[in-house]
């Protein structure tokens, strides 16, 4: 099921719909995003399969791809990439460029003798590898595919036997990529992820290889192609499952069967619905939303949850738990509405087609997936499938108190909805805004905050990772990365402003803040603190209407006194006289 | 696409993107100055994936114009 769906992206495009996509021209205007791909052979079609999938990706940008290639040269060609300051470089690395006796185009020999050399001199070359792609990586991000074609019998072991050399290969091969993966700014395409596209017996055509120094097969290009695209660029994760719990998050109808009666273990024979808690529960420590919409009686689900203690995932990794008679899309919408994120960054689990079916009509962004309960290898292939929709390069500081600030921002709204004033409200609730300033501090959460926020979202631009750097190491550049805590709890980073500085004024070209932020007035202060840190009279905001910001829209309209003339600039005695009081304790880092 | 020669041209085009339609029947390695090796290379695979036949990479250096190409897909087509 997971290979199909892949293959209906892109493993099923021809060669000549791949060059009619890079043919179709796009505007001049558009910014252009610049791929290097660095290999040791010529790359025919899978450059032709990169270019297009890539451009399929950035649909905003002019995708050049350059080939830094000379052939049988990858160390040299990661250095040309290096001068030529690409947004990206694609790598790719074949036993050949480790030693060319492991192609099928060198007559190097394949003297049992010779294998130590084999071994010692692929050591060598991947030790010159990895230092010209670390010089490589610290302009912009490289993304690494290596060793997919398999290695020529070399040594004198039959082919179903590991040979020692072999093994040294391949563990050599291990610690280079576990090195470079730490690396800031490598990602490694995965083998596994790979075997499932593009099975080692069909990648290797040694007819093209030989004669024309092409060793993929038109499938396998294709793979590695699709592969190192969404390395470049993919979706960005789903934020949060919705989840049901008969027949699905535990095997058993809880009203029929009683607390007791419902299982996920082996002894139920009902484990996969015990992997799909482990699952959810992991989800949810990685900073996935995960909620509860179950039609059952609202107490037992309660007592459930209460009483069963072997559940795998417990109620502390589920917010909210929604149980009722009403209909799941009504229920569905208060669990997005409690997540205040949009619904097609969710995901809805349910084993019944007609509940699916309901929650789709009536939220048609949402994603749907059946839980197949009668079908433990189909419910592991949507276990990986859920996988990759919520998988991310790494789990952030703010992820882990994500759930926590979640309720929180629970209770502060409630408590803010009742008793005193907005004023006295904010002024006890002893916040704390702390803002860094140094580009060092835009870290990986930075950058997912300004491509991941909607609604408090400038202008709704997406920025990519060398773009973004290119920017910060301009000289003109301003940067606010604004964390917050309160009573409640804290809320991490939550806003980043950026832009230039100019001569009495600052342009403001992104500024995001996540929605768990709002209602705290952090907006203001943002804008007070550019006021008063940069001394600028004027601030000019980059702004564009979106589908969805419109929260910003809103506060600018504020601002401006009900006119929102374009492009939005902002004075400074026009922001004191519209600024409401602030209670913000204010950190600035650096002092 | 049942025509060959339309089919035929829609490869040309691909590889071939500065050539108009009408040129390309006369198209041959001494007249288009992008025709190099590695072109003859793309071209060939895709009219490989496209008509379903083996590229004859024995003979393939004599697959130099479009008139060439025709007859052996042709060929090949029976």
């Amino acid at each position: 099921m997971r290979v199909q769906l892949i293959d209906k992206l892109f493993l099923n495009l021809r060669l000549i719909e791949a060059l009619e996509t890079i043919q179709q021209s796009r505007p001049a205007t558009l910014e252009s995003f610049r791929l290097a791909l660095a290999c040791g052979f010529t790359p025919l079609h899978l450059a032709t399969f990169l270019h297009a999938r890539v451009k399929q990706s950035f649909q905003d940008r002019n995708v050049i791809l350059a080939e830094t290639g000379v052939y049988g040269d990858l160390a040299g060609n990661l250095q040309r990439a290096t001068k030529a300051r690409p947004d990206t470089t694609a790598v790719i690395m074949e036993w050949p460029d480790l030693d060319p006796r492991l192609g099928v185009r060198q007559l190097g020999g394949w003297d049992p003798k010779t294998s130590g050399e084999i071994v010692d001199h692929t050591r060598l070359s991947l030790e010159r590898i990895q230092t010209f792609l670390a010089n490589l990586a610290e302009q912009s991000p490289v993304v690494v595919c290596a060793a997919t074609l398999p290695l020529p019998p070399f040594s004198y072991e039959p082919g179903w036997q590991a040979g020692h050399a072999e093994l040294q290969l391949r563990s050599s091969l291990a610690l280079f990529l576990t090195q470079i993966a730490e690396l800031k700014n490598v990602r490694i395409v995965s083998t596994q992820a790979l075997a499932r596209l593009s099975p080692e017996s069909e990648r290797l055509d040694v007819k093209s290889e030989i004669n024309a120094g092409f060793a993929y097969s038109m499938k396998h290009a294709g793979a590695v192609a699709e592969l190192l695209a969404r390395l470049i660029h993919s979706a960005p994760p789903k934020k949060g499952l919705i989840t049901d719990l008969d027949d699905t998050f535990w095997r058993g109808i809880l009203g029929e069967v009683g607390i007791s009666g419902i299982g996920w273990d082996l002894n139920h024979k009902a484990h996969i619905h015990g992997l799909y808690q482990q699952f959810l529960a992991a989800l949810a420590q990685r900073g996935v939303l995960v909620g509860v919409v179950s039609k059952n009686d609202p107490k037992l689900v309660e007592e459930a949850f209460r009483d069963r203690t072997d559940l795998v995932a417990g109620s502390a990794s589920l917010y909210p738990i929604e149980a009722g008679w009403g209909r799941k899309s009504e229920a569905v919408g208060r669990v997005i509405q409690a997540w205040n994120i949009a619904a097609d960054s969710v995901v809805f689990v349910d084993d019944s087609p007609l509940e699916l079916e309901e929650v789709k009509s009536a939220h048609p962004g949402i994603e749907t997936f059946r839980f197949p309960t009668n079908d433990p290898a189909a419910a592991w292939e949507l276990i990986l499938q859920l996988q990759d929709l919520f998988g991310k390069a790494a789990v952030l500081a703010e992820d882990r108190i994500r759930l926590a600030s979640l309720r929180n921002a629970d209770e502060f709204s409630r408590s803010a909805g009742s008793g005193p004033s907005e004023d006295e409200f904010l002024e006890r609730t002893e916040a704390q805004v702390t803002v860094e300033t140094s580009p060092q501090s835009a870290d990986a959460r930075t950058l997912e905050l300004l491509n991941k926020t909607n609604q408090f979202n400038l202008n709704g631009r997406r920025i990519e990772e060398g773009e973004w750097r290119r920017h910060l190491s301009e000289a003109d550049t301003f940067l606010l990365v604004v964390s917050y805590q309160d009573k409640f709890g804290p809320l991490g980073k939550i806003a980043v402003l950026t832009g230039k500085v100019q001569t009495g004024l600052l342009k403001v070209t992104s500024w995001v803040m996540s929605c768990r932020a709002f209602a705290r007035r952090i907006e203001y202060q943002c804008l007070r603190l550019l006021f008063e840190w940069f001394g600028a009279e004027e601030v000019v905001l980059d702004y564009q209407s979106t589908p969805r910001n419109g929260p910003t829209t809103e506060f600018l309209t504020a601002i401006q006194s009900g006119t929102l003339a374009l492009p939005v600039r902002i004075g400074r005695a026009e922001f004191e006289s519209r600024c409401p009081r602030l209670f913000h304790t204010v950190v600035r880092s650096p002092q | 696409m049942n025509d060959p020669d339309a089919k035929l041209i829609r490869c040309f085009q691909a590889v071939f993107p500065d050539l108009k339609p009408e040129q390309i029947p006369q198209a041959s390695a001494e007249t288009v100055s992008a025709w190099d090796s590695v072109t003859m290379i793309n071209l060939l695979n895709l009219i490989a994936e496209e008509f379903g036949v083996e590229v004859d990479w024995e003979n393939f250096q004599e697959l130099t114009s479009y008139a060439a190409i025709r007859d052996m897909v042709a060929a090949h087509q029976g």
